[in-house]
């Protein structure tokens, strides 16, 4: 049963329709994730290397019997955050004449397939073949690995366990998130406790008596039995799928009533914003990357930069420009039917993305406002690049919007998620990142950089300016599109 | 009101919907039945300006819905989940689509008020948003949304379905209702007893084409069952499928 379960799940994977049909995506997904990868087996190999470089007063062993729990408090805190649940995939067998444990065994058990149970291997084997090996012999290497099987196996059906609770209640997970942040500051802040000897005490032992790797792998046991008979007495889909039963109130934006019909499609916009994981989580990240320029600015070498000041404050103004406006139009794709069919102008469409895009663009402008510290010329080029945003990027974006025709299922996460995504956000990169560059750079080579600025802004003024043109240029370019991208959406 | 011209579509080549010629005049209650695949769904989607025919036209006053908008204006329809959005509540949607009508808020909570006994308490005010809906009561938002646009055109594809007994009459009533006023109507539903009852004119759909075009007499129920009920001498009773399809 369990075989036909998981041939079911690989089909399911490569059917699924946001697998990614075109070679060209999987490519470039195949490439990122080697190159992930690489990068940890990298620093795994040279464990030793760093360890010396960070503690260079300990012994090697020492040092890395130290990090190991320091690791795995990271790693849980980041399960917690993108681990996603197997859960509803096992909604049409439940009627089926299949016994209970099975189904509940094969569902704990697919939980082992994440990509957090591959990293301490990555990270911590090659260490443990290099020099625990070498130093203290096979008996005792072989009692690092399994303690570290035994570890992730815990720290994985700890943090389902503690996702599962939490989606029943939200209070588990900000009490947990808070006893982690508690445990961190009690170690690196206050140094009341110290996880590195806590861990040493553990490894350390291990060392000499290698029997006591019986103990994280009797931990990691009971944890899965505890997640076994979680849920097998809760084999309720209401209770396994993550809906919270809550009042949820209409709103309304005043301000936006000012702006009559256009007003009224950014009102819904933002509600899809606000009411949906992924697109929260887009304007989340946005607002994260207003911090984006304290990693640069406070650089000294990359302080002078104005190339790296371009870069940035292009990113801060215009993040949400990208990372909202690549999947333009999916968003709407549950409804976009509808709107065809009913009153909306395509014009007020069209405007009300250009408003929506403005109203964020100038928010991160003004959030930005603060790192005139790092000198005016900052928030000058900043302001620049915030008109390049408004009057180029949200163009260009609206451009490549009428390109693309994949679906966007609302209600998922947006980490791993690679529903959507097709070539039209890869290619729409190059213009709106490089575009700014191919006018900025020549000036610079040629010894005028401020010329290059100007020459910017008013590009930027240029676009504000001539936006109707714009849009009616979009809007005849969407009317060829139109059929294709609504058959597309309607492509579950 | 609508007139079709020549309209072809063709899927991965198998012709799913052909149609020579067709009209539907002002004020006539129009019901469109057929077996699954029969093509229903793609000529709503065509006359809708959703699909683009192969060959042929769709006019809506005497103007094609292909590249006008105009038929927007007086034309109201529901095909399916996809055309609510989802993470509105009603209220929300209501006000959305009535403000697309140039309709106040105060208008449309007069209209909803008049329809308390068709939503029987599960709608409005109950602090969900439409994807937390039942399908059933879906419908009854898109079918209300429809109604509060005041159309002179309304589409409805299988509306009847999903929804329980006592709102499947009241729908019937409403449907009668605002044909009376002078609302041309187009239903789709595999329900043969309903759409004999609401509708003036029947059209039946076999593989894309129109071989029946009937005004409703007594006699119309019985004709359409005889139809429908291809093979039950020759296979026993409970093959008899789409009678009893979406109940």
């Amino acid at each position: 049963m369990i075989s036909t379960f998981f041939s079911h799940e690989l089909k399911a994977f490569w059917r699924s329709k946001n697998t990614g049909k075109s070679i060209a995506i999987r490519i470039v997904m195949a490439v990122l994730i080697l190159y992930l990868l690489l990068n940890m087996l990298l620093v795994g190999f040279f464990l030793d290397k760093v360890l010396k470089h960070l503690f260079p007063n300990d012994s090697l062993i020492f040092s890395f019997c130290g990090i190991i729990l320091i690791y795995y408090l990271f790693e849980l805190f980041s399960r917690l955050q993108l681990q996603e649940l197997p859960t509803l995939r096992v909604q049409p067998y439940l009627q089926l004449p299949i016994k209970r444990n099975t189904i509940v065994g094969y569902l704990a058990l697919t939980a082992m397939f994440s990509v957090f149970n591959l990293w301490p291997v990555i990270l911590f084997f090659p260490f443990i073949f290099k020099v625990v090996l070498h130093d203290a012999g096979g008996t005792v290497a072989l009692a690092f690995i399994i303690s570290i099987f035994g570890i992730s196996i815990f720290n994985n059906y700890l943090a389902l366990y503690i996702k599962r609770k939490a989606n029943l209640n939200g209070w588990i997970f900000l009490i947990v998130a808070a006893v982690m942040v508690l445990i961190g500051l009690a170690d690196f802040m206050w140094h009341i406790i110290s996880i590195r000897n806590i861990s040493y005490l553990f490894f350390g032992n291990l060392m000499h008596h290698p029997v006591i790797a019986r103990v994280p792998v009797l931990l990691g046991a009971g944890m899965f039995y505890l997640n076994f008979l979680y849920l097998k007495q809760n084999l309720y889909l209401e209770e396994l799928s993550a809906k919270k039963d809550k009042y949820k109130s209409s709103t309304e934006f005043p301000i936006l009533n000012y702006f009559g019909a256009t007003g009224d499609l950014v009102a819904n916009e933002i509600k899809l914003m606000l009411r949906n994981k992924r697109p929260r989580s887009s304007l989340v990240m946005s607002l994260l990357f207003l911090f984006y320029g304290l990693i640069f600015y406070g650089k000294p070498g990359l302080k002078d930069s104005d190339t790296f000041k371009v870069f940035i404050g292009m990113f801060m103004t215009g993040f949400f420009i990208i990372s909202y406006g690549q999947f333009m139009y999916s968003w709407q794709a549950s409804h976009f039917d509808g709107l065809m069919v009913s009153k909306v102008n395509f014009t007020n469409f069209l405007k009300g993305k250009y408003l929506l895009f403005t109203v964020a663009s100038t928010a991160a402008f003004l959030l930005t406002i603060p790192y005139v510290y790092f000198g005016w010329h900052v928030l000058l080029i900043h302001f620049i690049m915030y008109l390049w945003n408004l009057g180029v990027s949200i163009t260009i974006v609206l451009y490549f919007a009428n390109r693309n025709a994949k679906r966007i299922d609302l209600s998922r996460g947006a980490s791993f998620n690679w529903e959507g995504v097709g070539a039209s956000q890869l290619l729409l990169g190059l213009p709106l990142y490089i575009a700014p560059f191919i006018i900025y750079i020549p000036f610079k080579i040629w010894g005028h950089p401020n010329l290059g600025l100007a020459l910017m802004a008013a590009i930027g003024v240029a676009g504000i300016l001539t936006r109707n043109y714009w849009i009616q240029v979009l809007e005849a370019d969407f009317y060829k599109r139109k059929f294709t991208i609504t058959e597309g959406f309607r492509n579950k | 009101m609508i007139q079709i011209k020549d309209l072809k579509k063709v899927y991965s080549g198998v012709i799913v919907v052909n149609i020579p010629q067709l009209e539907i005049r002002k004020g006539e209650s129009v019901g469109l039945v057929g077996n699954n695949g029969a093509g229903k769904t793609t000529l709503f989607r065509m006359i809708l300006d959703l699909i683009r025919p192969e060959t042929g036209e769709v006019l809506s006053n005497n103007e094609p819905v292909a590249g006008h908008e105009n038929w927007k204006n007086y034309t109201a329809s529901y095909l399916d989940e996809g055309f609510l959005i989802d993470y509105l509540t009603p209220e929300e949607y209501f006000y959305f689509i009535g403000g697309l009508h140039q309709q106040t808020r105060a208008h449309v909570d007069d209209f909803l008020a008049g329809y308390a006994d068709f939503f029987n308490g599960e709608i409005l005010k109950k602090g969900k948003y439409i994807r937390d809906l039942s399908k059933g009561n879906q419908t009854k938002v898109g079918i209300a949304s429809c109604l509060l646009q005041q159309p002179e055109f309304l589409m409805l594809d299988e509306p009847f379905a999903n929804i329980d007994p006592t709102t499947q009459f009241r729908l019937k009533n409403i449907l009668k209702d605002v044909n009376k006023k002078g609302v041309t109507t187009l239903v789709s539903s595999h329900d043969l007893n309903h759409i004999t009852d609401v509708c003036d004119r029947i059209l039946l759909m076999e593989k894309g084409k129109l071989i029946k075009d009937i005004a409703t007499s007594s006699s119309t129920l019985a004709e359409l069952e005889k139809y429908f009920a291809i093979g039950e001498t020759t296979v026993p009773p409970a093959a008899k499928v789409d009678e009893e399809e979406n109940h």
